[in-house]
This record gives structure tokens, C-alpha cells and sequence, in this order.
């Protein structure tokens, strides 16, 4: 069911298996039927740990969204609430609690906090006077959940607007928590390196945490052999440049949902002669994506423009299995064939859906407008004229182009140029507040809290440097086959994945003073493992090295991640985790205020 | 064969000949010299005195508190001293005052419509560290009007029902009564505990029957008379009780009384003096005024046996006395001189008492104390009989022999072993030989026996070594805890039954701190456990030591316990904390690093400051919001906005919550700092939200331009104001045009007015807010080409040259699918951009032209992609000729 989760490095199946159980267990503490009423922000999440069969089996019959006012009749013994931590929820709960005591047979409620009970909720609870209506006031842990092979998120939506607008550490304490887990199922990890306030936090609190928790000695084996914590204001760059590869431009253009996306579904119609194509599907098409689907998992990580070339290949390997069919002489042969079929049938069937999905991309991408706000971005991260007034954003703005688009372009401009001329940025809010609103003064100062806009200060630009030293830009990219990780963006290597690059060779030493440019402390700390546990590295064996982004990370960082993982003579693998798989849209927006 | 040897098991130094007033027993002796007598005056105080099972003594004390009509331990080994208004004293193994509580004034002169009230008794739920294990206790409460009383409490934690503490008896001039408490099934999902009262109004000729919470019941039943005994027994995990009125019985429950009759109980019986129910809860015994006993099952359902003593006299006590797993069942009774072992046997076994004995019924046997002895009354193990049996054949038996001749060096010793092998014995024997040594007392024995087993071993190939290992280890531990000095008599079963655990509790209770780590480390127990557990009850009884300044204690606690792993500071800090040693709680805290278990206590100690900054230390937000409501409650609004300013962290938390909750607290917080452009997001925020009126949202945004200014904020400031005249221009225009123009963004307004015609209006909204010129050639030109008013688009085109070129032109017309008029603007493109625009509009052929003439490549494939079939193929061949004639060049 899961067993794509287990083909990487790390079985991280361990890890999926491990909630589960704690689900079950909870489920199984309150005996008979169930309901459970869901925050529906958790949903999705939970989609990715527990299907409803799961759920069936330990007797939950009915599911709710949690909402104001009663609860639907449901004829169950228990009533659990499964919900984040959060004031407003405990409101909604406690309606839903006293409007149901009044009525029908007496129930059990219970809750479930995801991730961490809380006091202050409880307390409100009890000031609410619900408090002592629930059996079960539990915690389920369920910080980092298990998205791919090699890839753990905490879906925490507002991660990075906490952490850097709301100096709110506690997504850094889930962090540092779920970290905690994966110790304990994976072993300690022995060096943990750092770059920027959150990580140095979120490192101070796991060496904390050890010491609370000394006594339960882990001697598990460790799995990873270090561990890198990196900022997201480290590199505010990535995000905002439109990603490039196959995954990345299906999350820009579709936007993918826990590992799911939804398609117009013109293109993914049954194309059935005579049909006239009368009845088109008006639902969206939803798809999951991820690597237990063998063709996704060879095209997701690839430039868009290697794409194709792929999916032609992979239709003629395809067509010739069918043909072979007429080759198939004798009753083994058949029988050979048939019991083929299916993982054909299969295989066809995602060829069809992908070679969809690339011509969906297609038209995007070889629209003028993408290529011409593409062509501003990387002229802006090859560092050309980043100090002035950019024309094209100028139009889009006179064009009243989607709000974010300008924001990200005008962003990336600033980061770009290391803040703009005071000239420069007030134009340009002067314009986005005339066009688009007055209101959105508000997102313009979270941006600029955040550090994606700002002036210019002390006149000095600084990225030219960082460019040059890190090699950002490489002018000669290969987008077929790739020889470095700036394929991703066809030309700008991700700062973030080259930091991990050079930490694991040569070592951070030798770009002291880009990290001291850089904002934030950088640091390494080791975690002591008794002698019994300490490796003993085969030659030729690749490191494992788990970087977590702090504040979010996008699909393309993860495609340059996994193509260092591949590298031949790369030395080391790596395992992503984040607070949450961004895009430089979603990432904006959750910087964005609406007042009304 | 039931076969009852009395066993001596210690030779306790009881003090002198004084009066024993009351006893009780488990494995530890309370005495209170001097009981009240009712003709005696007040001034004789009595001194209340515990001993160990060996006699020593553990403490003394002058009681002082009201007149005690019982003494009772709990499973916890906690004292219990029941006065007679009903108040439970509780003290601890060494004397010490733990805590009251009351069950109502039952015994007072008020009558029982007090004694009502106390059905409601709290009992405090044994909240003590030490032990986490507690079971039941029973006691009963003799006294003027009370006929006797059960109280008892069960704990959810217990795994099993501790046999070291079993229901205890005790006697007293107006009778001998036995009372238990409901049992309860392991693992029943039972509250914190619940109890059985059951008083005898003489005035009215009542019985109440009172449980508390789940066995709540009060029911009244007219009597004729007083009953001549009673006690509770458990069905199907309900508790009823059984009495004896007269010559029937009846069994109470919390609905109804109902009559029974003992199946084949004999005839003539006028009278029920004393009844026992069994350790298990199995079995109940009744005594008649006959002299004759019946016994049965405690259902009342089945009779086992029945035995004449043919002693009409009521006997002081009467008890089971089995072991676990036993078919032998037996009661023991007892008289003032005379003890009587009656079972399923036409004899009984006598034996006489030097002295008072009282006798306490336990999992495997009964004890026996009397003023200078305390003896074990119990059927012999099946092992130990089968081995010790005069003439045994057994194959331990002959084990045993076989080993005793080995050592003499005799060959008899192989003939015995011979003769064990030949029937393929040899295990059984090793086994039986292991078992026996296990119920010995006697170490000498103890080692004959294990020394007999491991020599059987030795002609075996594969015995698994671990039950011997096992009985070693356990032998030696019970040797140790038997030793006089520390007074812990265990048989083997109920060592086995108790645990290791509760052992070790047992000793911590003890203060054995010592023995406790030995065996710990001895039996290589996980050090959470174990050792780290002892050393935190160390800890604990060490912080109650008031004449060691703070910081010694503290030292010397954090020297013994270190970083040990699974001991928690905060425990032995919040016991320091309930001796009143606040200080040194708090130096002990700061050895223990789980903020979680600190923070509330700080809180609770009011360290409330002190809290905040642990809290803030550990990272977990949820803590030191907790700590804020906390601190807010507490101090006054300005030192608590004095503790956040300290705290920038905290502060910011504090932030996010009043966004949410307290929006105007959330202002004062800006204010207090200084934070001018928060202010000014603060008040813009309330313009949309709070505000329906203009001049409200006007006077808001006004508020937020001015904290601008203060924050230096020039752009934010202007564009405040620039809002304000756009906000009430807009109420301006709704008023003149009709339609809906608030809240439209500038650009949106001028639109919308550009659309509904008003061009003069829109000009002077453009210039007044200065919009750029070429944003304005946007904006029209989209506007106008919407209206498809065409003719004022030309118009607009002429006006002057346009800032954004004509390009713009080209694609919005043929947006709207007008070529015509796109084809007009074509012409005006810049050379630039010429040939997209004449793709644009379809004219390939001359922007094949225009590209050549440019001589530009990248055009021409631009054209040449635009090329489709037939209709182009000569614009096409013109392109590559261009292109070769270029190449060559």
C-alpha cells in the first residue's frame, strides 16, 4: 500500500507504521462505534497515513468537518475530535459539545490533538465548562508524515509566516519534536550543521530534548549520518524563481495537495469513436503523484524539456510489449504475456495520463508570457539590470496580471539586487497599491518584514557575490542530462541545495564568508553515540544526510536534491524533510493579508 | 490429607507485658497502649507504637487526637486510625502525620441523620509517590451506636490483589466482627474508590446500607433486631452484604434485601455468630450458635462441608486458611485459648494459645500474633510434603537422599539416582527438589535442597537452567528481607503474587534505601526501574529533613542521583515544596530538565516569573501561554506588560494571541513600545473590520497615517492619505453616478468610470493621483477596447504617441477578434516588434518581408513557425532562401 515509501534509503515506511499504530491504539481506547469530526485542515495529512479503511476497521462508521452550532445525528457510541490545537477550534468544539447534551442518548467524546495537546486549550475548555465532558484528551504526534521515499513534510501551512513574521517558534518546536521521533526510530543522528536563527533553534531544542529524555537510551543503529537545518530566509531566492522541472511546473501551474492533483479534465476524456465528445467530464481529474508510480518517478525530477523525449521512448517500449503478442506462439508464451498485461495495462494507463499532463504543461510554457516573465527571471538571477524599474512587471501591473505573479517578480527583483532603491520599491508599491488595491499596504509590510522586499541598505549589493562564489548561475545548462543542479531552473542553481552540496564537499570552510553574508548563525554540533553504535563506513558508501528546510521547500529543490543523491561519485543521499512543500505562489500568499 | 503445621517463623521481642490495647497486622504491627475506657479519665493518654514483624520498633507516639475505635494499613502501608466521630487519621510507617479525612460524625450522640451524610465520604485517592499500588482495607468501627462499619478503597492501578494485605481482624469486647470490602476483578474499569457503610440506628431499628459512586446505595430495612454478624461478599463483581439476624440471613444490595437460606445448612440453628469469607472472595464460612460450621461458596449456592465443634461459645475469630491453587479448604477458629483447624474432615486439628492471639488471614496461610510471638499457620506444599513425607518415594524425595550420600561419598548415591533415572524421573525430581527450597524458611534447608537440584542437573542434558537460576535469586532476596533487622516475613507466594516492585516499595517505605539499591542491582533491574527510582524516594525522604540548611540537600541530592537517568527533580521538588521548602524546591528544579514538569510547579509556588523564563528556555510555546494567562491573572496590567517588555519572545506569543482574542490589548501593547507602524496595520486592520461609516473608516485611516508619520513611515503615510481622499471621492461618485465604486482600487475606479463614459471624471482622478502615463495608456486602452467603442480607441491612439507603443493595440483587437481595426495599428508598431504584430493579424507574407529586411534570424524562424501548409509554402521558400543567402555571406 505504502511500499513506495520504503525503496529509498531509509525505510520510512517505519515511521508511517509507527503512527498508524498510535492511531489504532487510540482508536481502540474508546470502544464502540465512532465519529469523528475532523478539522479539515487535517484531512489531507491524514489522508497520507490512515484511508478510511483503516478508520472502518476500528469501527468509526461516520465522519464530520468540524463547524459551528450541532453535530449531524449520528447513532455512534463515541464522538471524537480530531483537531490542531488552536483556540477558535475549541470554541467550535464546545458548541457542538453543549448543543449535543441537551438532546438524545448520552455519548463519550473524546479528542485528539494533532500534534501536541495543549494547556491553553484545555484551559479554554474548562472555561468554555466542557472540559470534563471528554474521556480522552490525547496527543497524536503526527509531526513529520511521510510523503514519498525520501521525502517527510508537517504540512504546517503557516510555518514559514509564524516563524519569521510572528516570531511564533512553535512549528520549530513540532520540528524539533518530530526530529525526536524520527530518532527514535532511525537512531541519533551524529552531526547536526545549521545555517540561520530558526535552525539554530530548533538544534538548541532537540539537544534539550535529549537531556529530558536521557534514561530511554536510543541503541538503535543510526540511520542518518547527518543531519543539515536550513533556513528558508537563508534562501529566499528559490522559491520566487519559477521551477523548471516536471513536478515542479505540475505544482506551479496545478498546484499539488498532499501529494494529489486535480486536472482539468478535458484532456484526460475517454476518446471513444462515434462519442462526439458530447459528454465531457466537468468533475476535475485528481491524481496522485508520487513514485510508487514507476513512469512519475523517471520524469518528475527531470527538466520540462527532457520530458518529452522520455514519454516518446517510454510509448514505443509500450506499444512494442503489445506487439509482442503476435509473437506469442505457444500456451506458455501466451500465458507469459497475459500475466504481463496488467502491469502493462498499467503502465499505459500512466503514460496516457502523463503525455496529458505534458501537453497541459506545454501550453502553458510555450505561451509568449511565460517566456517572457521566465526571461525576466533569469535575467534578474544573472544579475542584469536589477536596479531599476523592470518594464515587463510594469506592464503586468498596467495589465492588472494576477496580483501574486507581480509580487513574486518584484520580490525576486529585490532579492536579486539585495534590496531595492528606495527609488525603486516605493514605485513600485505606489503602483500595486494604486492597481490592485490600497489594502494590500498590509501584505506589502509582511513582505517587507519578511526580507523579500526591502531597500536597499548601506548602498551595497551583495548577490553578485553570493552569485559568484556559490555559482548560482551557470550559463551552460543541460537540460537532457544534467551535470549539475542548476538544470532545475535551466541555469540557476537553488542556493539552498548548494549549500548542502558544498557542505558535504569540500566542507563549509572554504565559503566562510558567503555563510557570514548570509543571514543567521551557521554551526555544527555533534550528538555523542555510545561506542557500540558508531559506523564503521564502508568504502564507497554513500553518507546519508536528512536537510530539513525550516519554512518550506519546492519541488525543484528537491529534484537538485535527489539528483545530487544519484550522482555517481556525490557521496551522499539524501532525505528531505520541511514544515511544507511550497511554490512561490503558495508560499506568497501565505504572506498575503486580506483585511476584508 | 490437609496437614497443618504450625510454623514458627520469628521469636518477635514484643515489649514487656503492657496491655495490648489494639492490633493490627500486615507485615507491620500498630499497638495503642492505654485504649479509652469509657470509666477511665482523659488524662492517661495513649501511646500509639509500631512495630516490624520482628517486633522492632519503627515508632511511637502520644496520641493526642480524639478516641480511636480502630486501627487499619493500607495497602500502602499507610496507618489508618478510625476515631469515633468518624474522622480517619492516616499516618506513614514511622509515625509521621500524612492527612485526614473524615466520613461523617457516625459516632456522635447526633444520630444517624449525620451518619447519612457520610455516604457521600471522600476518600482521598492515594496520591503518594511511593507506591503507585494499592489495594483494599478493611476495618470495622465498633461503638455506641454503631454496629460496625466497612470501608475500603480500591485503586485502578492495581494489577492484582496484594495478598500481603489482606482484610484484617481485629477483636474488641463486644464481639469479634469481620468486615471486608467489595473486591473488585483486576482490570475492571472501576473510579478511584468507593466504599461500604453500614450502621445500625438502634433507635429506630435500622440498618443503612451506603456505598459511595457506582455502589451507591441506601436502603433501609425495618430489623427486629441487631445483627449478630455480618460481612460483604462479591458477586459478579457486585458487592453485597451478608447478615445474620436471628436465625436468617440476608443479602443486601442496593436495591432490595432478600432472604437466603445456606443449602444443607442443619437444622436448629437460632443464631449466626460469626462468618468469614475466604481470601478469593470464594468461599464464606458461618459459625452457629450450635457450635456447628458450614461452609460453602460465597454464592451461597453450593455447600463444600460442614464440621460440629460442639463449642457453643462465640469464637473470637474465625478465618480460611488455604493456599492458592489448593484443594484443601480450611477454616481456622479461634477462641480465647484454643485454636481449631477444621476442613473437609471428620477430625480436627487443635492447638492451644499460651496467650491473646489474633489471627490474620493471608494468600497461603493465616498469621498468628500474640503478645511475644508471630507465627505462620499453613498447609504444606505439595513439594515440601511429597520430599518430607516419612518414607517418601518420591523422586525428589529420593533426589535429596541421593545428594546427602554423594557428600558421605557412599555409592548409595548412585543406586538412588539409578532408581530416579530408570523411571525417567530425573527432571520431576530437580524440579520438586528447586519448588521445596522455595518454601523454606530455613536457609540450611533452603541450600540442602538447591544443592540437591543441581546435582540432579548435572545428569541431565538439557534442563533449562533458568528456574533454578530464578529460585537462587529469589531465595536470596526473601533471606534478605526475612532477616530479623528488617522484619519483611514473605512466604514464597505471596513474594510471587507481591512482585518485585512492590517489594521494593515496601523497603523504600522502610527507608531501606540500601537494601533496596542491593537488591536492585543484585537482580540487575533497568535502572528506571530500580535504582533510580529508589534514589528518588531517597531524595524525597531527604527533603524532609529540616535541620540540613537547603543548599546541603540540595547538593547532596544532585551528588547521589547525578544525571541518573528516569529520576525526576520535579517529584522530590514538589515533596520539598509540601514540607514548606519552597527554596529548595526551587534549587532542585533547576536539576530537572523537562520544562513540562517544572513549569507548573514554579506556577504553583508562584514563581510565576521564574516559570516564564523556564518555559520560554524549553522552546514549547503551549508552555508559556500557560505561563501568560497565568501571569496575567496574577499581576496587574502594567508589571505585566513590564514582564513581557523583558521577554521579547513571550511578548510576541502574547501578540498573536490578543490579535485573536483581545484586539484592544493588542493596541496598548503596540502603544507601550513605541511600535508606530504596527499601530498604523493596527488601525488600517480596524478601518475594514470595525468601521461600517466613511468618516469612521476615514478617522481610522487617519489614526494609522499619523502613526506613520511617527514611524517615519513616508510612503505608508502618503499612500494612508491618498486612501482617505480616494475613499471619500468614491462616496462622492456613488452619490453622483449611482454604482458602486468603494473599496475599488484607484485603477478600478478610473476604469469604471472610463466604462460608464465619465472620460473627463476618469482624466481628473488620473492626473490628481498622478497614475503614470503608460500605466493610463493600459488602463484606457483595455477599458475602451471592452466598450468595443473603437472609434474613441482610434481617437485615443492619435492623442500623442503612445508611451507603450502599438503593439498593445494589435493584440487587444484581436482579442476581441476585430482584425480589422487591429490591422489599422499594425502599421504603427515599431520595426521592433513589427513582425509580431503582423503575425499577429495574420499577415504572414509581409512579415516575412519585414523580417528579411531585418535580416534578424531569430524573426524569420519566428515566421517560418507561423507558416501552415499550402497557403504560405512560398513565403516559406522565400524565408530559406534569405536564410542561405545570409549564411553565405
Amino acid at each position: 500500500m505504502a511500499a513506495h515509501l520504503s525503496y529509498g534509503r531509509v525505510n520510512l515506511n517505519v515511521l508511517r507504521e509507527a503512527v498508524r499504530r498510535e492511531l489504532r491504539e487510540f482508536l481502540d481506547k474508546c470502544a464502540g462505534s465512532k465519529a469523528i469530526v475532523w478539522d479539515e485542515y487535517l484531512t489531507g495529512p491524514f489522508g497520507l497515513i490512515a484511508q478510511y479503511s483503516l478508520l472502518k476497521e476500528h469501527e468509526v462508521e461516520k465522519m464530520f468537518t468540524l463547524k459551528g452550532s450541532r453535530l449531524p445525528a449520528a447513532d455512534v457510541k463515541n464522538i471524537i475530535f480530531f483537531v490542531r490545537p488552536r483556540l477558535e477550534l475549541m470554541d467550535i468544539i464546545a458548541e457542538n459539545v453543549l448543543s449535543e447534551d441537551r438532546r438524545g442518548p448520552a455519548r463519550d467524546f473524546h479528542i485528539l490533538f494533532v500534534p501536541r495537546r495543549s494547556l491553553l486549550c484545555e484551559q479554554r475548555l474548562k472555561d468554555l465548562g466542557v472540559l470534563g465532558s471528554f474521556i480522552h484528551r490525547e496527543e497524536y504526534s503526527l509531526d513529520l508524515i511521510p510523503f514519498d521515499g525520501d521525502l517527510l513534510s508537517m504540512e504546517s501551512e503557516s510555518a514559514f509566516k509564524e516563524c519569521y513574521l510572528e516570531s511564533d517558534q512553535t512549528s520549530l518546536y513540532h520540528a524539533a519534536k518530530g526530529l525526536m521521533t524520527l530518532q527514535a526510530l532511525y537512531g541519533t543522528i551524529p552531526q547536526i550543521f545549521g545555517k540561520g536563527e530558526c535552525a539554530r533553534q530548533v538544534a538548541n531544542m532537540m539537544i534539550r530534548m535529549k537531556r529530558e529524555f536521557t534514561g530511554s537510551q536510543n541503541s538503535i543503529f543510526p540511520v542518518f549520518d547527518n543531519l543539515l537545518l536550513l533556513d528558508r530566509n537563508v534562501d529566499l531566492l528559490s522559491p520566487l524563481a519559477t521551477q523548471l522541472t516536471y513536478e515542479g511546473l505540475i505544482d506551479e501551474i496545478y498546484g499539488i495537495q498532499n501529494s494529489y492533483v486535480k486536472l482539468p479534465p478535458e484532456k484526460f476524456a475517454p476518446k471513444k469513436q462515434g462519442d462526439g465528445g458530447k459528454d465531457l467530464p466537468t468533475e476535475a481529474k485528481k491524481l496522485q503523484l508520487n513514485s510508487a508510480e514507476e513512469l512519475y518517478a523517471e520524469i518528475r525530477d527531470k527538466n520540462f524539456n527532457a520530458v518529452g523525449s522520455v514519454l516518446s521512448k517510454k510509448a514505443k517500449v509500450i506499444s512494442a510489449a503489445f506487439e509482442e503478442r503476435h509473437n506469442a506462439k505457444t500456451v506458455g508464451e501466451i500465458k507469459q504475456f497475459v500475466s504481463q498485461l496488467p502491469h502493462m495495462q498499467a503502465a499505459r494507463g500512466s503514460l496516457a495520463n502523463h503525455t496529458s499532463i505534458a501537453e497541459l504543461i506545454k501550453d502553458v510554457t510555450t505561451s509568449e508570457d511565460f517566456f517572457d516573465k521566465l526571461t525576466v527571471e533569469q535575467e534578474f538571477m544573472s544579475g542584469i539590470d536589477t536596479d531599476k524599474v523592470n518594464s515587463y512587471i510594469e506592464d503586468c501591473i498596467a495589465q492588472k496580471h494576477p496580483l501574486i505573479k507581480v509580487l513574486r517578480l518584484v520580490c525576486l527583483q529585490s532579492v536579486c539586487n539585495s534590496g531595492l532603491k528606495q527609488k525603486v520599491l516605493d514605485y513600485y508599491k505606489r503602483e500595486i497599491l494604486q492597481t490592485y488595491g490600497y489594502e494590500h499596504i498590509l501584505t506589502l509590510h509582511n513582505l517587507e518584514k519578511a526580507g523579500l522586499l526591502k531597500p536597499q541598505t548601506g548602498g551595497r549589493n551583495n548577490y553578485p557575490t553570493i552569485r559568484k562564489t556559490l555559482r548560482l548561475w551557470m550559463d551552460d545548462v543541460n537540460e537532457q542530462n544534467p551535470t549539475d543542479i542548476s538544470y532545475v531552473y535551466s541555469g540557476y542553481a537553488p542556493l539552498s541545495v548548494r549549500l548542502a552540496q558544498l557542505l558535504s564537499r569540500p566542507g563549509w570552510r572554504s565559503i566562510e564568508e558567503v555563510l557570514r553574508i548570509l543571514p543567521g548563525p551557521h554551526f555544527e554540533e555533534r550528538q555523542p553515540l555510545p561506542t557500540g553504535l558508531q559506523k564503521k563506513r564502508q568504502p564507497g558508501e554513500n553518507r546519508v544526510t536528512l536537510i530539513f528546510f525550516l519554512g518550506g521547500v519546492t519541488f525543484a529543490e528537491i529534484a537538485a536534491l535527489r539528483f545530487l543523491s544519484q550522482l555517481e561519485d556525490g557521496g551522499t543521499e539524501y532525505v528531505i524533510a520541511t514544515t511544507k512543500l511550497i511554490n512561490g505562489a503558495s508560499w506568497i500568499e501565505s504572506l498575503m493579508e486580506k483585511p476584508f | 490429607m490437609w496437614c497443618g503445621p504450625l510454623e514458627l517463623v520469628h521469636r518477635p521481642a514484643w515489649p514487656g507485658p503492657g496491655q495490648l490495647g489494639q492490633k493490627v497486622s500486615s507485615q507491620t504491627t500498630a499497638l495503642l497502649r492505654n485504649p479509652w475506657r469509657k470509666e477511665k479519665p482523659a488524662s492517661a493518654r495513649p501511646v500509639l507504637e509500631i512495630y516490624s514483624a520482628s517486633g522492632v520498633p519503627l515508632a511511637s507516639l502520644l496520641w493526642k487526637s480524639g478516641p480511636v475505635v480502630s486501627l487499619g494499613w493500607s495497602a500502602e502501608e499507610e496507618l489508618l486510625c478510625v476515631q469515633e466521630d468518624g474522622v480517619v487519621l492516616v499516618y506513614g510507617l514511622h509515625g509521621d502525620f500524612r492527612r485526614h479525612f473524615s466520613m461523617g460524625n457516625v459516632g456522635g450522640p447526633g444520630g444517624w441523620g449525620k451518619g447519612m451524610e457520610s455516604g457521600t465520604l471522600s476518600l482521598p485517592q492515594p496520591t503518594t509517590p511511593l507506591s503507585r499500588r494499592c489495594s483494599r482495607t478493611g476495618f470495622w468501627m465498633p461503638g455506641s451506636s454503631i454496629l460496625s462499619l466497612v470501608l475500603g478503597w480500591l485503586s485502578s492501578q492495581e494489577p492484582t490483589a496484594s495478598p500481603s494485605v489482606p482484610t484484617w481482624v481485629t477483636s474488641n469486647s463486644a464481639g469479634c466482627q469481620r468486615c471486608q470490602v467489595s473486591p473488585d476483578t483486576p482490570g475492571a474499569a472501576f473510579t478511584a474508590h468507593r466504599c461500604a457503610f453500614c450502621p445500625w440506628d438502634h433507635q429506630r431499628q435500622k440498618l443503612w446500607a451506603l456505598g459511595s459512586l457506582r455502589w451507591s446505595f441506601s436502603t433501609t430495612i425495618g430489623l427486629q433486631s441487631a445483627p449478630s454478624c455480618w460481612t460483604t461478599v462479591c458477586q459478579d463483581r457486585v458487592a453485597h452484604i451478608l447478615l445474620a439476624v436471628g436465625p436468617d440471613l440476608y443479602l443486601l444490595d442496593h436495591a432490595a434485601c432478600s432472604a437466603v437460606t445456606p443449602p444443607g445448612l442443619a437444622p436448629g440453628v437460632s443464631s449466626f455468630l460469626q462468618m468469614a469469607v475466604s481470601f478469593t472472595y470464594r468461599h464464606l464460612a458461618l459459625f452457629t450458635d450450635t457450635g456447628y460450621i458450614w461452609m460453602g461458596t460465597a454464592s451461597l449456592k453450593e455447600k463444600l462441608c460442614e464440621f460440629n465443634c460442639n463449642i457453643r461459645a462465640p469464637p473470637k475469630q474465625m478465618v480460611w486458611c488455604s493456599r492458592p491453587r489448593s484443594k484443601e479448604r480450611a477454616v481456622v477458629v479461634a477462641w480465647e485459648r484454643r485454636l481449631m483447624v477444621v476442613g473437609d474432615a471428620p477430625e480436627s486439628i487443635q492447638f492451644v494459645l499460651d496467650e491473646d492471639s489474633y489471627l490474620v488471614p493471608e494468600l497461603d496461610g493465616v498469621r498468628i500474633f500474640s503478645r511475644s510471638t508471630h507465627e505462620f499457620l499453613h498447609e504444606v506444599p505439595v513439594a515440601s510434603e511429597e520430599i518430607f513425607k516419612i518414607a517418601s518415594m518420591a523422586p525428589g524425595a529420593l533426589l535429596l537422599e541421593a545428594q546427602k550420600e554423594y557428600e558421605k561419598e557412599s555409592q548409595k548415591a548412585d543406586e538412588y539416582l539409578r532408581e530416579i533415572q530408570e523411571l525417567g524421573q530425573l527432571p520431576q525430581a530437580v524440579q520438586q527438589c528447586i519448588e521445596a527450597a522455595g518454601h523454606e524458611h530455613w536457609p540450611d534447608m533452603q541450600k540442602s535442597l538447591l544443592r540437591a537440584a543441581s546435582f540432579g542437573k548435572c545428569f541431565l542434558d538439557r534442563f533449562p537452567p533458568d528456574s533454578f537460576v530464578r529460585m537462587c535469586q529469589d531465595l536470596r532476596v526473601l533471606n534478605a528481607v526475612r532477616d530479623y533487622h528488617i522484619g519483611i516475613p514473605l512466604t514464597y507466594s505471596q513474594y510471587k503474587q507481591l512482585t518485585i516492585q512492590v517489594l521494593l516499595d515496601r523497603l523504600v517505605l522502610r527507608r531501606l534505601y540500601p537494601l533496596a539499591i542491593q537488591i536492585c542491582e543484585y537482580l540487575r533491574l533497568p535502572e528506571v526501574q530500580g535504582v533510580s527510582r529508589i534514589l528518588a524516594h531517597w531524595a524525597c525522604y531527604k527533603v524532609q529533613q529540616k535541620d540540613v540548611s537547603d543548599e546541603d540537600v540540595a547538593r547532596a541530592i544532585n551528588q547521589k542521583l547525578g544525571d541518573t537517568p528516569g529520576v525526576s527533580y520535579s517529584d522530590i521538588a514538589a515533596r520539598a515544596y509540601g514540607c514548606g521548602r519552597t527554596e529548595l524546591a526551587i534549587k532542585l528544579l533547576e536539576y530537572e530538565p523537562r520544562s513540562g514538569e517544572q513549569v507548573p510547579l514554579l506556577l504553583k509556588m508562584k514563581r510565576s516569573k521564574l516559570a516564564l523564563s523556564k518555559a520560554i528556555e524549553s522552546g514549547d510555546t503551549d508552555l508559556v501561554f500557560t505561563v501568560l494567562l497565568h501571569l496575567k491573572n496574577e499581576l496587574n496590567r502594567g508589571d505585566f506588560f513590564m514582564t513581557l517588555r523583558n521577554q521579547p519572545m513571550a511578548l510576541s506569543l502574547y501578540r498573536q494571541f490578543c490579535k485573536h482574542q483581545e484586539l484592544e490589548t493588542l493596541k496598548d501593547l503596540y502603544n507601550q513600545d513605541d511600535n508606530h507602524q504596527e499601530l498604523g496595520s493596527f488601525h488600517i486592520r480596524a478601518s475594514y473590520a470595525a468601521e461600517e461609516r466613511i468618516e469612521g473608516r476615514v478617522a481610522a485611516l487617519q489614526t494609522a497615517a499619523d502613526a506613520f508619520y511617527k514611524a517615519k513611515n513616508e510612503f505608508a503615510a502618503k499612500a494612508t492619505e491618498d486612501q482617505m481622499r480616494l475613499l471619500r471621492l468614491q462616496r462622492r461618485l456613488e452619490d453622483e453616478l449611482g454604482g458602486r465604486f468603494l473599496d475599488l482600487s484607484l485603477h478600478d475606479t478610473v476604469t469604471t468610470l472610463i466604462l460608464s463614459g465619465q472620460n473627463k471624471r476618469a482624466e481628473q482622478l488620473a492626473r490628481d493621483f498622478r497614475i503614470p502615463d503608460k500605466r493610463l495608456w493600459w488602463l484606457k486602452l483595455t477599458a475602451l477596447a471592452d466598450l468595443e467603442d473603437w472609434e474613441e480607441l482610434e481617437k485615443f491612439s492619435k492623442s500623442k504617441k503612445s508611451p507603450i507603443g502599438y503593439l498593445p493595440f494589435v493584440e487587444i483587437c484581436m482579442k476581441q477578434h476585430n482584425k480589422y481595426e487591429a490591422k489599422k495599428y499594425a502599421s504603427r508598431v515599431g520595426p521592433e516588434q513589427k513582425v509580431k504584430a503582423l503575425l499577429l493579424v495574420g499577415d504572414v507574407a509581409q512579415a516575412a518581408d519585414v523580417a528579411i529586411e531585418h535580416r534578424n534570424e531569430a524573426e524569420m524562424s519566428l515566421v517560418l513557425s507561423h507558416c501552415t501548409g499550402a497557403t504560405d509554402g512560398a513565403t516559406a521558400d522565400k524565408i530559406q532562401r534569405a536564410r542561405a543567402q545570409a549564411q553565405k555571406k
